[in-house]
C-alpha cells in the first residue's frame, strides 16, 4: 500500500475530547479529513456543533456530546453514545484540558485543596477515564484500538505557578507508557502528543509574536506553533502508519525542549 | 460559531505530500534507508541515494532500491561514497546538488553493528563503529547544511545575537536514523551505544543551531528490527529480546517509513530537535 493511503482513516469512529476549540478542534478536523467519522466532546456546545458541522461539510458524520471530563459517569456516557450512533470506537484521542487551572494565579501556599484536585481531575483524571471506558468496547471489537493522550511541555519542565498543570501532565505522559503495557495485548496502541508553544486561535498571532520577541532566545524557530500544525501528528499516531509505535511521547515545540541549555540559544565561538 | 481559519493551514494529507521535493537519502541500501527512499518517492519525491561503506555488496543492493524508485516514476541518481570520510561526503552533496538541484530532504541511515565485550574491542574497530555510524552522520549533516544555510541568511547565532528577524524561510529537513540504544545501555555494545548517543545529541544540537533558518532536524530512534544485525542469526536464545517487547515482536522497515516521510514533509514544520522512538513498546517495558 502506498504510504500516504497508510495515513487514511476512512471507517474508522473517532472520538475527541476538547473538540471545541485550539488543538483539540484543529485535530478532530484532521482526523475528518482523513477519512474518520468524529463524536465531538466539550463542555461548551455551541463550539462543538461548529467543530461538527464542519466535519459535516467535508461528507464524514459528526456527532456532538456535551461533557464535563472530570465526571467519570459523564466520560461513560461519551463512549455509550459514540456506540449508540456509530456502534463502533477505534480512536479515543483525550485533549480536554485547563492549562491556566483554578488558584493558578495564587502564591503556592495559597492554593488550595480543591484547586489541586480540579486541575488534576481536568487534566489528568479525564484521560483515565476516558481510557477506561473506551477501551472495553475496543476491547470487545477485536480489532484493536488507538488511544491518544494530549500532555503538555509543561508537563516535561518546572513552572512557577502552574506546577499542578505541569504535574498532571507529567502524569499523563507515564500514564500513556502504562496504557501501552496494559493494552498492548488487544492490539490497542497508546501514545501521547505533547505540544509547547502552540497558539490556540489565529487571532492571537499578534499577541504571540510579541511573546517570542520578548524572549528570542528560548525560542529555536523564532516563532509559536499553529494549532493546525497538531492535525497531522494526530493522524498519523491514529492510522496504521505507526503500526510499531507505542507507549511513546511525540514532542512537538520548535526545539525548544531539545535546547533549553542556554537561554542565549548559542554557545560563544571558542577555538578548542 | 465558525471555524478559525489559518492562513498557513494545509489539509491533514496533503501537508504530507512531497511532489517537486529533493531527498538524499544516504545508506538507502538496505533496512530502514530503503524503505524511507521508497516510501519518499511514494509521496512524490526525486532521490539522490548514497551507500555509507562503498563495498561491493553495498552498491549493487543501493543499484537495486534505485531502480525500485524509478519503477515508481520518480528519478533517482546513485552515488557509491564513503560517507564516514568528511571529503567524500562534501564531493557527494556537491555533485548531487548539481545533478538533481537543491537537496531539500537528507535523511541518514547507516546502521553498523558490533557485538562485542567493550575490552576486546581494537582502536581500528572502535573507530569504525564511531566512523560508519556518527561521523558518517556528521558529516552528510555539516554539506547538506552548507547548502541548505547558503540559500538562506548566513550565520544564525548572530542573528539570534542581534535579535534580528530571521530573512527568507526555508524548509530543509534533515532526518537522523538512530537506535534506542543511543539512550540506553547494552552489554556488549559500547561502541554503538556511544555512535547512537552521539548521532540524538548531534540532532539535538544542529535542531537548535539551524532553527531560525528553517532548517529541521530529527532522529527517529529504532528498536529491534527484523533482519537487525545486532539480533543475530541465529538469535541466541538467551537474548530473545522478543520476549521483551510489549508487541512480541519485532519491527519491519516499513513501518519506519511513515514517519520519515511526515518529517520530511511540511506536516512537521514545528517539530525539531526530537528523537522519535519507533520500537514496538520497548523501551517503556516495566
Amino acid at each position: 500500500m502506498l504510504v500516504l493511503e497508510r495515513l487514511r482513516l476512512d471507517g474508522k469512529v473517532a472520538i475527541v475530547t476538547g473538540a471545541g476549540r485550539g488543538l483539540g478542534q484543529q485535530m478532530a478536523l484532521a482526523l475528518a479529513e482523513a477519512g474518520a467519522d468524529v463524536v465531538c466532546a466539550a463542555r461548551t456546545e455551541k463550539q462543538i456543533e461548529a467543530t461538527a458541522e464542519a466535519i459535516r461539510a467535508m461528507g464524514r458524520r459528526a456527532i456532538v456530546v456535551p461533557t464535563d471530563v472530570r465526571d467519570s459517569s459523564k466520560c461513560d456516557a461519551l463512549i455509550q453514545a459514540c456506540l449508540d450512533e456509530f456502534g463502533q470506537i477505534d480512536i479515543m484521542l483525550s485533549n480536554a484540558g485547563i492549562g491556566d487551572a483554578r488558584g493558578m494565579d495564587r502564591e503556592f501556599w495559597d492554593v488550595t485543596d480543591e484547586d489541586w484536585r480540579d486541575t488534576i481531575d481536568v487534566n489528568l483524571s479525564s484521560a483515565f477515564y476516558c481510557a477506561r471506558a473506551a477501551s472495553k468496547p475496543m476491547i470487545e471489537q477485536g480489532k484493536g484500538g488507538i488511544i491518544i493522550n494530549v500532555a503538555s511541555g509543561e508537563g516535561l519542565r518546572g513552572s512557577p505557578n502552574r506546577f499542578a498543570y505541569g504535574a498532571a501532565k507529567a502524569g499523563l505522559v507515564a500514564f500513556t507508557k502504562s496504557l501501552a503495557v496494559i493494552l498492548q495485548r488487544y492490539d490497542i496502541r497508546a501514545n501521547c502528543i505533547i505540544p509547547d508553544y502552540v497558539v490556540q486561535q489565529p487571532d492571537q498571532n499578534e499577541e504571540a509574536d510579541a511573546y517570542v520577541k520578548a524572549r528570542v532566545g528560548y525560542f529555536p524557530m523564532q516563532r509559536l506553533g499553529e494549532a493546525w500544525e497538531l492535525g497531522p501528528l494526530a493522524v498519523y499516531l491514529a492510522s496504521d502508519a505507526s503500526s510499531y509505535v507505542t507507549g511513546q511521547g511525540f514532542i512537538i515545540d520548535g526545539g525548544g525542549l531539545a535546547g533549553g541549555a542556554a537561554p542565549v540559544g548559542f554557545a560563544p565561538e571558542v577555538n578548542g | 460559531m465558525t471555524i478559525p481559519e489559518w492562513p498557513n493551514a494545509k489539509r491533514s494529507l496533503d501537508a504530507y505530500d512531497l511532489t517537486g521535493k529533493r531527498a538524499l537519502v544516504v545508506g538507502a541500501a538496505t533496512g530502514a534507508g530503503r524503505a524511507i527512499a521508497l516510501a519518499l518517492a511514494e509521496a512524490g519525491a526525486d532521490l539522490a541515494l548514497c551507500t555509507v561503506t562503498a563495498d561491493g555488496d553495498e552498491v549493487m543492493a543501493l543499484r537495486k532500491t534505485a531502480r525500485e524508485a524509478r519503477e515508481l516514476g520518480r528519478t533517482a541518481i546513485e552515488k557509491a561514497t564513503d560517507a564516514s570520510s568528511g571529503q567524500g561526503a562534501q564531493v557527494m552533496v556537491r555533485q548531487v546538488t548539481k545533478e538533481l538541484g537543491p537537496i531539500d530532504v537528507l535523511v541518514n541511515a547507516p546502521d553498523f553493528f558490533l557485538g562485542k565485550p567493550a575490552t576486546k574491542v581494537s582502536d581500528a574497530e572502535w573507530a569504525k563503529v564511531i566512523g560508519l555510524n556518527l561521523s558518517a552522520t556528521f558529516f552528510t549533516c555539516r554539506a547538506v547544511g552548507r547548502e541548505m544555510l547558503r540559500k538562506g541568511t548566513g550565520d544564525p547565532s548572530a542573528r539570534l545575537r542581534a535579535g534580528k528577524e530571521q530573512g527568507t524561510r526555508l524548509s530543509g529537513r534533515i532526518i537522523n536514523i538512530a537506535s534506542v540504544l543511543g539512550e540506553r545501555g547494552l552489554t556488549n555494545a559500547a561502541a554503538y551505544c556511544a555512535a547512537q548517543g552521539g548521532i540524538l545529541n548531534l540532532t539535538r544540537a544542529l535542531a537548535q543551531e539551524w532553527a531560525a533558518d528553517g532548517i529541521t532536524v530529527n532522529a527517529i530512534a529504532l528498536g529491534w528490527m527484523e533482519g537487525s544485525p545486532a539480533l543475530g542469526d541465529p538469535m541466541p536464545e538467551a537474548i530473545d529480546p522478543v520476549r521483551f517487547i510489549p508487541m512480541k515482536r519485532a519491527g519491519n522497515a516499513d513501518e519506519v517509513a511513515p514517519l520519515a516521510v511526515y518529517l520530511a514533509s511540511d506536516a512537521s514544520a514545528y517539530v525539531t530537535g526530537q528523537v522519535l522512538v519507533i520500537d514496538g513498546g520497548l523501551t517503556v517495558h516495566p
